[in-house]
C-alpha cells in the first residue's frame, strides 16, 4: 500500500488555503480547481478545491442537495448529458484537464468507472454483463475475456456464489449480488478511479458489509470516491471525508479527524445530528 | 428542543457529576475521620464506596448503550469517552478514600503521632483539583484543566515531605514505626487521588480540544 501522502486544499470562503499536512511529495489522482457548477441559473457547486490522492477512499458527505452527487458526477462528466449546465473551473485527472478539448470523454469514462445507488445490470447473463464492456473496448480474445470475467468476479467476492451459473440471467441475482456484479463490470475494464453514488443504500446489512469490505480491498488497486448519507459508512470505509453544504466544500480532512475532532462547527453540527 | 442524544448525554453527565460529589465527600470525610478520630465519618466513607461502585457500573452501561445505539461523533463521542474514563478514576478515588477510612478505624484509641496538618492540606488540594477538572468540563475551559494538572505537583511535593518527615521519626524511634507507616499509606493514597484528578483534567482537555495531552512530560 502507498504511504500516507499529505494533501493540500483550499476552501473558498472558509479561511483561505489550509494545509492538512506538510505538503511534500503530494501525489494527486484527481484535483478539482475552483470548480463551480450551474444547472441553468441555479448554482449547485461553488468554487470547489479538492484533491484526492491515489489508492485512497474519499467519502463525500452532506445533506441532500448539497452538491456532493453533482461533484461526483463531474469527475467522469456524467453531467454533460444534462441540458443547460455550465461549468467553471477544472477537474484534473493525473494532472490533465478532463474538461479540456484534448480529453476524450469515452476514454475518461473507461478510466473513471461509476457504480450507482440502484444496481443496474444489463438484462443479460452474468458472464455477458462483464464480457460486454470488454468487447466494446476491443477485447476479442475469448480466453482473455473468460479470465477477466473470472478475475473480476473473484475481486468482488462473487465468484464462489455465481461460478456455476455464469450464463444465467443477472436479473436473477439478489440486490447485493447485482450491485457487486456492477462493481465487477466496472473493474473488468481496468479503470483507475471508481465513483460510487450511495452504492449500499438499498441493500441489507450483510450485503452492505460485503460492499464495504470490497471497497477496502479495491482501494489497493483503485482510487475510490463514494457519496454516502450513512455517516457510519463514511467513517468505516474512507480514508478522507469531505463535507459539502449548499454547494460549498466546508471541510475535508482525514476521516478519523472529521469524526472525532472536526475543525468547523458546521461539520460538527452535521455529523452529530444537530443540524438545522 | 434538545435531541434524544443530547437528553441522554445530559442524563449521563448528571450521573458523573453526582459521582464526583460523592468522591469529594469521601475524600473530605476520610481525612476528617483521621484528623478527628471520628469512626462515624470513616464508616460513611466505606458505605459510600459501594454507592460509587454501583454508579460506576450504571454509567458504563449507559455509555455502552449510547455508543451502540447513537453512534456519537465529534464532541459527543469525546464526551462519552471522557465520561467512561473519568468514571473509573472516580471509583478508584472512592477506593483510596476507603483505604484512608480503614486506617482511621485501625488507629482509633491510639494517640496521633502529631497533629495532622499536611495530610488535610493534601486532601484540600485534591478536592480543589477534582472541582476544577469538572468546572473545566462544564465551562469547556481547557486552561482551567491545565491549571488543575499543575496543582498535582504540589500534592506530590507534600507527599514526599511527609515521607521524609515520618522516615526521620521512624529512624529515631522504632516505636513510631506502626503509626508512621499508617500515615505514609494515607499520604500515598492522597497522592494517588491527585493522579486520578490529573487524569480527569487530561480527559477534560481531550473533551474540549480533542488533544490527548497524556504522558507529555
Amino acid at each position: 500500500m502507498r504511504p500516507f501522502v499529505p494533501v493540500e486544499h483550499r476552501t473558498n470562503d472558509f479561511g483561505g488555503y489550509r494545509t492538512m499536512d506538510t505538503a511534500t511529495g503530494v501525489e494527486r489522482k484527481i484535483e478539482a480547481k475552483g470548480l463551480s457548477f450551474y444547472y441553468g441559473n441555479k448554482q449547485a457547486l461553488s468554487n470547489i478545491n479538492l484533491s484526492i490522492q491515489p489508492n485512497s477512499v474519499m467519502a463525500l458527505i452532506g445533506p441532500s442537495g448539497c452538491g456532493k452527487s453533482t461533484f461526483l458526477r463531474s469527475i467522469n462528466r456524467m453531467n454533460d448529458i444534462i441540458p443547460n449546465i455550465r461549468i467553471d473551473g477544472d477537474i484534473r485527472l493525473d494532472n490533465s484537464s478532463i474538461y479540456g478539448p484534448a480529453f476524450d470523454v469515452t476514454d475518461l469514462r473507461r478510466r473513471v468507472g461509476m457504480v450507482f445507488q440502484k444496481s443496474n445490470p444489463f438484462p443479460k447473463s452474468i458472464y455477458e454483463n462483464i464480457a460486454y464492456g470488454l468487447r466494446i473496448n476491443g477485447v476479442r480474445d475469448r480466453f482473455e475475456i473468460e479470465k477477466t470475467v473470472e478475475d473480476s468476479l473473484k475481486k468482488t467476492a462473487l465468484w464462489d456464489e455465481v461460478k456455476d451459473r455464469l450464463h444465467d440471467s443477472a436479473m436473477g441475482l439478489s440486490g447485493g449480488q447485482q450491485q457487486r456484479l456492477c462493481i465487477a463490470r466496472t473493474i473488468a475494464i481496468q479503470p483507475e478511479v471508481i465513483l460510487m453514488d450511495e452504492p449500499a443504500s438499498a441493500l441489507d446489512p450483510i450485503s452492505t458489509q460485503k460492499i464495504e469490505d470490497l471497497i477496502q480491498d479495491l482501494k489497493t488497486m483503485y482510487t475510490i470516491v463514494i457519496v454516502t448519507h450513512n455517516m457510519q459508512q463514511a467513517a468505516r470505509v474512507s480514508d478522507y471525508t469531505a463535507f459539502f453544504y449548499m454547494g460549498e466544500l466546508i471541510e475535508v480532512n482525514r476521516t478519523n479527524i472529521i469524526f472525532t475532532k472536526p475543525n468547523r462547527e458546521m461539520t460538527e453540527n452535521y455529523i452529530t445530528g444537530k443540524f438545522g | 428542543m434538545p435531541t434524544h442524544l443530547e437528553q441522554d448525554l445530559q442524563a449521563i453527565s448528571a450521573k458523573i457529576y453526582q459521582m464526583a460529589d460523592l468522591a469529594i465527600e469521601s475524600i473530605r470525610d476520610s481525612v476528617d475521620s483521621l484528623k478527628n478520630q471520628d469512626a462515624r465519618l470513616a464508616e460513611n466513607v466505606i458505605r459510600r464506596d459501594s454507592e460509587l461502585d454501583k454508579l460506576e457500573i450504571i454509567i458504563d452501561e449507559e455509555c455502552i448503550r449510547l455508543l451502540v445505539t447513537r453512534q456519537p461523533a465529534a464532541a459527543d463521542l469525546r464526551l462519552i469517552l471522557t465520561i467512561t474514563k473519568t468514571n473509573t478514576d472516580l471509583e478508584r478515588i472512592g477506593d483510596l478514600s476507603t483505604n484512608i477510612a480503614k486506617e482511621t478505624l485501625d488507629s482509633l484509641g491510639k494517640p496521633l503521632l502529631k497533629p495532622l496538618v499536611d495530610i488535610p492540606r493534601m486532601g484540600d488540594l485534591t478536592i480543589t483539583m477534582i472541582k476544577m477538572a469538572f468546572r473545566a468540563i462544564t465551562e469547556k475551559n481547557a486552561d482551567l484543566a491545565r491549571e488543575c494538572i499543575a496543582i498535582d505537583r504540589q500534592v506530590d511535593e507534600i507527599n514526599m515531605q511527609i515521607y521524609r518527615e515520618l522516615f526521620s521519626y521512624m529512624a529515631e524511634n522504632p516505636a513510631t514505626l506502626s503509626p508512621s507507616l499508617g500515615l505514609i499509606m494515607v499520604a500515598k493514597a492522597l497522592e494517588r487521588i491527585g493522579d486520578h484528578a490529573t487524569n480527569i483534567a487530561e480527559r477534560a482537555v481531550y473533551y474540549i480540544e480533542g488533544e490527548d495531552i497524556r504522558h507529555q512530560e
